[in-house]
């Protein structure tokens, strides 16, 4: 894992998470009306623009989260506690 | 499988900076590319001249007194031109994603990467900061230099002129993206009265900040980690793609010498080992080792090498636009299988996309049960079904509306008039009463159908079915 560039593993994690929480975004909002959300969950008037925003963050962090947990796992498991050099 | 080599020998080279272990910013090698100026550089440059032109100023284009193209998302309704689309077009996006994929893998199958050293927004706005960056910083060497040195008065002076203009650039780009999804002509005005939403300003800084950061400082970085095409694109090369190639038979034993000497005499070959096609690449890569990832296929390596050879006075092309099987001395195939299924495959999915937009019937209807009652017996011994009916008239002009019922033998329709007038553009909520007798009732649940027609327009209806609930008394 050493050998490859920090820049390579930070982009693993936010950059394919960026991408579908943006075809998240745009499917989930085509679907359902920001406006018609915040009525049916009876939260304070936000506009669309505000509503599409935090939704998009809110995918983004929720993809984000599972790419990190991806690449966490994807470390080599230690067979013999030890035996292992860390990676 | 019978894979070209190309295919393997792409993937054998690694990213540079890779060997170097934990590399961000600070230790990647940062790629300095020369000017350059020669037939491929003018033609990218003509180009990036029209894509910036158009994205910059097709935002401020007016089309029957409304913004020409408006993704308006505050009012979930996209205008292309004469079109207007609503989330339940999304098919026909989805579908226009379909034919914009095909259309890459054609091209690419066709002429390799195309697309990457001549449109890519990566490359067009890399283009423009670098075109900024050696306005300001002067040439390469001289940029090379500068980085070298310590901080002076001069250098400050310099940095600080380059990374104002590239904010300043990155905040327009920003604002025109944003011009896109809200009107530009509304938000302009906001943004002189310094009254722009809070929404609207973060996503002009969001992606002024991605523009200033990939085409400032990622750069070439973007191309070899981020993007998903770079990856995969040699799956879609044969030996009859157009690739940018050194032609290593004729280059090599490469060397310096002087002009006019025989290099044959000297037991070199043509390349003279200059070293301009590696100072001119945006990627920083040497192409005389063979096609690599990382190449993006601008050309500039062909326009720095001809240059070299004229002066030389040997014949152009060591490095240029060819295909492996031309460089074995075989006929290149245009016309390929693949070729002619991605030609039919798009021909087909284009002319199917024209096709279902022209025949979109602009009008919607909703229908939804109430959800309270199941029915009601009304004290004249009828049986009454309640919904409400959603009408969207996505025509550009407002209708009278006329509802119809059919299903069951007698069925009589409740409305507030007999005309439902929408507005164009408009959703309308109507609750609707349908009663009948119930001796034609045969089964607990029958399907009826409402059909909406345009009183001024019969061809602009719509039918959709819903659920008639009742006893079944025989």
């Amino acid at each position: 894992m050493s050998n490859i560039p920090l820049i390579q593993r930070v982009v693993s994690v936010f950059w394919p998470s960026f991408l579908t929480s943006g075809a998240a975004t745009g499917g989930f909002f085509t679907l359902f009306d920001p406006l018609d959300l915040l009525h049916i969950a009876g939260l304070p008037d936000i506009s669309r623009m505000g509503v599409y925003t935090i939704g998009f963050f809110l995918f983004w962090s929720l993809t984000a989260t599972t790419c990190a947990l991806t690449c966490y796992f994807q470390r080599p498991c230690h067979r013999n506690n030890g035996d292992v050099t860390r990676a | 499988m019978s894979r070209p080599s190309a295919a393997a020998r792409r993937s054998t080279t690694s990213p540079p900076g890779s060997n170097d272990g934990d590399v961000l910013y600070a230790k990647h090698k940062k790629v300095y590319p020369r000017g350059i100026d020669g037939r491929f550089s003018r033609l990218r440059l003509l180009g990036m001249t029209v894509l910036l032109g158009l994205f910059y100023s097709v935002a401020w284009l007016s089309w029957d007194g409304r913004q020409a193209v408006l993704l308006d998302l505050p009012a979930r309704k996209f205008y292309i031109f004469g079109l207007t689309f609503w989330p339940q077009d999304f098919f026909f996006f989805a579908w226009l994603l379909v034919i914009a994929a095909l259309s890459l893998f054609f091209f690419t199958a066709l002429a390799g990467r195309l697309w990457c050293g001549y449109a890519c927004p990566q490359t067009v706005w890399t283009e423009l900061f670098l075109w900024i960056e050696r306005k300001v910083e002067g040439s390469r060497n001289q940029q090379i230099k500068r980085d070298k040195a310590g901080w002076t008065a001069e250098k400050v002076r310099v940095k600080t002129v380059k990374h104002a203009l590239w904010i300043a650039l990155s905040l327009f780009t920003g604002f025109t993206f944003v011009g896109y999804f809200t009107p530009i002509r509304e938000l302009s005005v906001s943004l002189t009265q310094l009254s722009l939403g809070p929404w609207e300003t973060f996503w002009v800084l969001f992606y002024g900040f991605a523009t200033y950061g990939n085409a400032g400082w990622l750069r070439e970085q973007v191309c070899i980690y981020m993007c998903p095409y770079a990856r995969f694109q040699s799956a879609m090369f044969d030996q009859d793609t157009l690739v940018i190639s050194y032609d290593a038979e004729r280059g090599e034993p490469r060397g310096p010498r002087k002009r006019g000497v025989d290099p044959a005499g000297l037991g070199l070959g043509d390349c003279v080992d200059c070293t301009l096609c590696v100072q001119v690449c945006p990627t920083g890569i040497d192409i005389r080792d063979g096609l690599q990832y990382q190449c993006i296929g601008c050309a500039a390596c062909i326009d720095a090498c001809d240059e070299v050879m004229d002066k030389m006075g040997y014949p152009r092309g060591l490095i240029r636009y060819t295909t492996e099987n031309a460089m074995a001395g075989l006929k290149t195939r245009l016309l390929r299988p693949r070729i002619i299924m991605y030609m039919v495959v798009l021909t087909a999915l284009t002319a199917g996309l024209v096709w279902g937009i022209s025949q979109r019937v602009p009008l919607e209807l909703d229908i939804i049960r109430d959800r309270n009652v199941l029915y009601r017996e009304t004290s004249e011994g009828l049986v009454e079904n309640v919904y409400t009916l959603k009408l969207i008239n996505m025509d550009d002009h407002p209708h009278p509306f006329a509802l119809q019922v059919d299903g069951l033998e007698g069925l009589k329709l409740k409305l507030e008039s007999p005309l439902i007038e929408v507005p164009a553009g408009e959703v309308r909520s109507l609750p609707v009463s349908v009663r009948v007798d119930p001796v034609v009732l045969t089964r607990p649940s029958t399907t009826i159908s409402f059909t909406l027609r345009a009183v001024d327009k019969p061809d602009l209806s719509r039918t959709e079915t819903a659920r008639f609930l009742g006893p079944v008394t025989r």
